[in-house]
């Protein structure tokens, strides 16, 4: 599969899943996209760690070292996998996976070279040594546990948004 | 062509009327019937329980009788022919001598639609019929024989017939065999739910390749106060014929 | 729990929930709706191409077990896991109370795990006074309820949700509502200051990687991350037979587990544990235990049922069984209901207490045809019933009359002669015999088949 089409059928996939994809062409309008998305967040937190993470502007006030008490999350992603839309994090570089996952809206930044095919692709990277800790999200958090009634937002984000880039 | 009639029990001993359009049928065809003087029952109700031994009597009986036999096997009966065709060989999985055997038979082995369609091509016969049917999918039939087009073809190929998909038609019916008799509760609820998907259909007739099934359902139509026959699909498809 | 004398009371239970319109109710909608999705996620892929690799995948692992075991040990413990290889149940739970006693701990999360219902952990722990606070949304609303999970996807979805708003009201103190965003929010909000306050979390794994060691787990809900990345401490339980060789060979199974357990394409969230929290980083465990059961499985490995080791745990069997689907899992009155329930509470309870259980399926065949990993369920349940009659947990009266049959299958003049007797001494059997199975039978006819041919 061309890199086109990796990307056309990760953004398929992740929006499948309950995700909202936003496609812009280049890291000089995330800032812009990111204030947009953002707008209605009382406290924001980014680890950053990632090149990307450390690029993006934000407004002091509502930045926050504290993860339990922001709102919002915004991270890059590790990887991420066209085949079933999955973002995925790590714990590499110090980043606290449990950040994206305690928040209310998790704000992903997924560069287009990050997206592998399947699965397959994105294990066999892995090598011999994985981190300690992956974790693939598709989608926000969601049960069904009651009546099969779907329900987001259960201990998870209720929001996610995935920017390619 | 002839071939060997295995009736099976429950058609023998309490709907002969479908053996008798079993007949009609295949004689239409222009097949000469014979049917063994000996036989009794291909042992499906002592295997289901689990009664291997018993089982290994009815087997051994059947393979004796239609072994002095030619020809192709034909047997009205998805869970009978099932038993003949994929049980018998298991069941004799520790005597060669006899697994041979019960392997010549399931090889000569037809349940009645497969015969219909594969053999007779009856699907293009021009049959007639008349009313609105639909068909239950028996478990044995389906899942054990793969039989799932062939009493399709032959329905939908009915003149006169308004053939009527049965939703989830291939859910159990709830007999089970001696499941009916030992959980009679559930096999009455299943039966149940099987009735009020043959009610949503509006059809008049519903009709199966398979005696225990059509038993339990048209005990339930019955509970149930409903008007909808049930037939065997030998039955069915022997109806319009002059 | 039912007396193991005298085997599981099915037929009681299920008459019992044949009668409770709520739970027929809750019962219909689940399976159909988990059916129904499943059916359209698989139709667009190559399923069976999958099932046979991955069923391939799980006998390579089941043919060489403890060489796998071994391998995952080492490298589990190389990554700063400790790994406790128990035998049975007790040993289980007796190392994870002494892990929580050590550290003083008092509370635990748990996200949910069908193993430690299977070794009764939770009961066990809170007799030892640890509080275990389940945080999957269905385990949350049966362990307040009191129940044990009826499905092993969706514990709770036996319940309706006026049940379920009457359960939060009476034992949370909250205000009534039956709606399942307000319940649902109710829930997040209790166990949000849970995650964040216990010492400890305790999960399962759906898969083990023998490679990496590291250990697998498949959630919606984000709660197993949460348990395992949050407190300090992190007990992973599970069985033996979980383990899959390497990283590369999880795609396999990840393809099949949530289409065929909810019909999606992938859960919300995976999460892969390779050990301890390293230096530098911020998520993990600083203590991570896993316990690896084997609670029988090495024995039932070597014999003629060890196909059911190749489960994953993803309920299709469930949601396809005739029998399930209408009187629900706690009819069961065992840790796995349903199909594949049947065959692992023979196995592990043995046939003095699963043998009423045999008579819980139709053999129909439909969970055979929806199993990802090709467990071949109706061949084992048959064979199971065949073990039931050897090892003689079959009334009498059936033994006799199954007696009868053999013989009267094997003669002709025998069956003809019971064939006449049937229909003349049909109106006494009528009067003295099981009303609710001949009720439903037509009288045996004088004239047979065969005269008529003859």
């Amino acid at each position: 599969m061309t890199r086109g089409k990796i990307i056309d059928l990760f953004i398929d996939n992740t929006a499948k899943a309950a995700a909202e994809p936003v496609r812009i062409s280049s890291s000089d309008e995330l800032n812009g996209v990111l204030a947009r998305i953002l707008a209605g967040s009382d406290l924001i937190f980014c680890p950053f760690v990632t090149e990307q993470e450390k690029a993006i502007k934000l407004s002091p006030d509502k930045l926050t070292r504290d993860y339990t008490a922001a709102s919002a999350c915004v991270e890059e992603v590790f990887a991420a996998v066209a085949e079933t839309g999955s973002l995925v994090w790590t714990s590499q570089g110090g980043k606290p996976v449990q950040a994206g996952l305690v928040c209310t809206h998790h704000v992903a930044m997924v560069s287009e070279e990050s997206i592998h095919e399947t699965l397959d692709d994105f294990f066999s990277s892995l090598g011999d040594s994985p981190p300690t800790n992956i974790t693939l999200e598709t989608g926000p958090s969601r049960t069904g546990d009651i009546e099969m009634t779907l329900t987001i937002g259960v201990h998870g984000p209720s929001r996610l948004t995935v920017i390619v880039f | 062509m002839r071939v060997q009639l295995f009736g099976t029990c429950l058609i023998d001993t309490m709907f002969p009327e479908t053996g008798e359009a079993t007949l009609r049928l295949l004689r239409y065809f222009g097949v000469d019937v014979g049917y063994p003087a000996g036989q009794t029952c291909c042992g499906k109700p002592a295997d289901s329980g689990g009664y291997s031994h018993e089982s290994r009597m009815a087997a051994r009986h059947f393979i004796s009788v239609f072994e002095k036999t030619d020809g192709p096997i034909v047997i009205p009966s998805g869970s009978c022919a099932s038993m003949v065709k994929n049980h018998y060989p298991e069941l004799f999985r520790d005597d060669w001598q006899m697994r041979e055997k019960a392997e010549a038979i399931a090889r000569r082995t037809y349940e009645l639609s497969q015969f219909l369609v594969h053999v007779l091509k009856a699907h293009e016969a021009g049959l007639t019929g008349k009313g609105k049917i639909t068909y239950h999918a028996s478990c044995q039939l389906t899942r054990e024989l793969g039989v799932r087009e062939e009493p399709r073809l032959l329905l939908k190929s009915l003149k006169g017939t308004d053939f009527i998909e049965l939703p989830s038609a291939d859910r159990c019916c709830g007999f089970g065999g001696i499941f009916m008799a030992k959980m009679p509760e559930i096999s009455m609820a299943l039966a149940d739910e099987k009735v009020e998907t043959i009610m949503s259909t509006g059809a008049d007739v519903v009709t199966g390749c398979d005696h225990g099934c059509l038993m339990n359902i048209a005990d339930a139509l019955r509970r149930q106060g409903s008007p909808v026959k049930v037939k065997h699909i030998a039955a069915v498809l022997a109806e319009g014929l002059t | 729990m039912s007396d193991p004398v005298t085997g599981v009371p099915f037929r009681a239970n299920a008459i019992r929930a044949l009668s409770d319109s709520a739970l027929r109710a809750a019962m219909r909608n689940a399976t159909e709706t988990f059916a129904t999705k499943r059916a359209e996620t698989v139709s667009a892929v190559p399923l069976e191409e999958w099932r046979d690799q991955a069923s391939d995948l799980r006998l390579r692992v089941l043919d060489h077990l403890s060489d796998y075991v071994d391998l995952f040990e080492r490298n589990a413990t190389r990554a700063g896991a400790k790994v406790h290889r128990t035998e049975g149940a007790k040993e289980a739970r007796e190392i994870i109370a002494s892990i929580l006693r050590g550290h003083g701990i008092a509370k635990v999360v748990k996200s949910k795990s069908m193993i430690s219902e299977e070794i009764h952990l939770n009961d066990f722990l809170q007799k030892q006074g640890v509080k275990v606070v389940e945080t999957d949304f269905g385990e949350y609303i049966i362990q307040i309820a009191g129940e044990g999970p009826s499905h092993i996807i969706a514990p709770a979805i036996h319940k309706d949700r006026r049940q379920v708003g009457k359960l939060f009201a009476e034992k949370l103190g909250c205000e009534y509502s039956d709606d399942p965003m307000v319940l649902a929010a109710i829930a997040k909000k209790i166990l949000r200051k849970e995650f964040f306050s216990a010492k400890a979390g305790i999960s399962g794994a759906n898969f083990a990687i023998a490679d990496s060691g590291s250990i697998v787990l498949v959630t919606n809900e984000g709660n197993g991350r949460m348990c395992t990345s949050i407190p300090p401490v992190h007990i992973a339980v599970l069985s033996i037979e979980k383990i899959v060789p390497s990283l590369s060979d999880l795609p396999k199974f990840i393809r099949l587990l949530p289409r065929s357990a909810t019909g999606q394409i992938l859960s919300s969230y995976m999460s892969v544990i390779t050990g301890t929290r390293k230096p530098g980083e911020s998520t993990g465990a600083e203590e991570m235990h896993v316990v690896l059961l084997d609670n029988g499985r090495s024995e039932i490995v070597k014999g003629e049922y060890r196909e059911m080791l190749k489960c994953i745990r993803c309920g299709a069997c469930l949601n396809a069984c005739p029998v399930y689907r209408l009187v629900g899992g706690h009819a069961y009155d065992s840790t796995y209901p349903g199909p594949m329930g049947i065959v692992l509470t023979a196995l592990l309870d043995g046939m003095e207490r699963a043998h009423p259980l045999l008579d819980a399926t139709t053999l129909c065949g439909a969970c055979g045809d929806v199993c990802p990993v090709k467990v071949p369920l109706p061949r084992l349940l048959h064979s199971l019933r065949e073990q039931r009659v050897e090892k003689g947990f079959t009334s009498r009266l059936e033994q006799m009359g199954m007696a009868g049959f053999g013989m009267v299958a094997q003669s002709s003049s025998l069956f003809n002669l019971g064939q006449a007797a049937a229909h003349l001494l049909w109106p006494i059997a009528r009067k003295i015999g099981p009303k609710d199975s001949l009720d439903r039978i037509p009288r045996p006819v004088s004239k047979t088949f065969r005269k008529i041919v003859s």
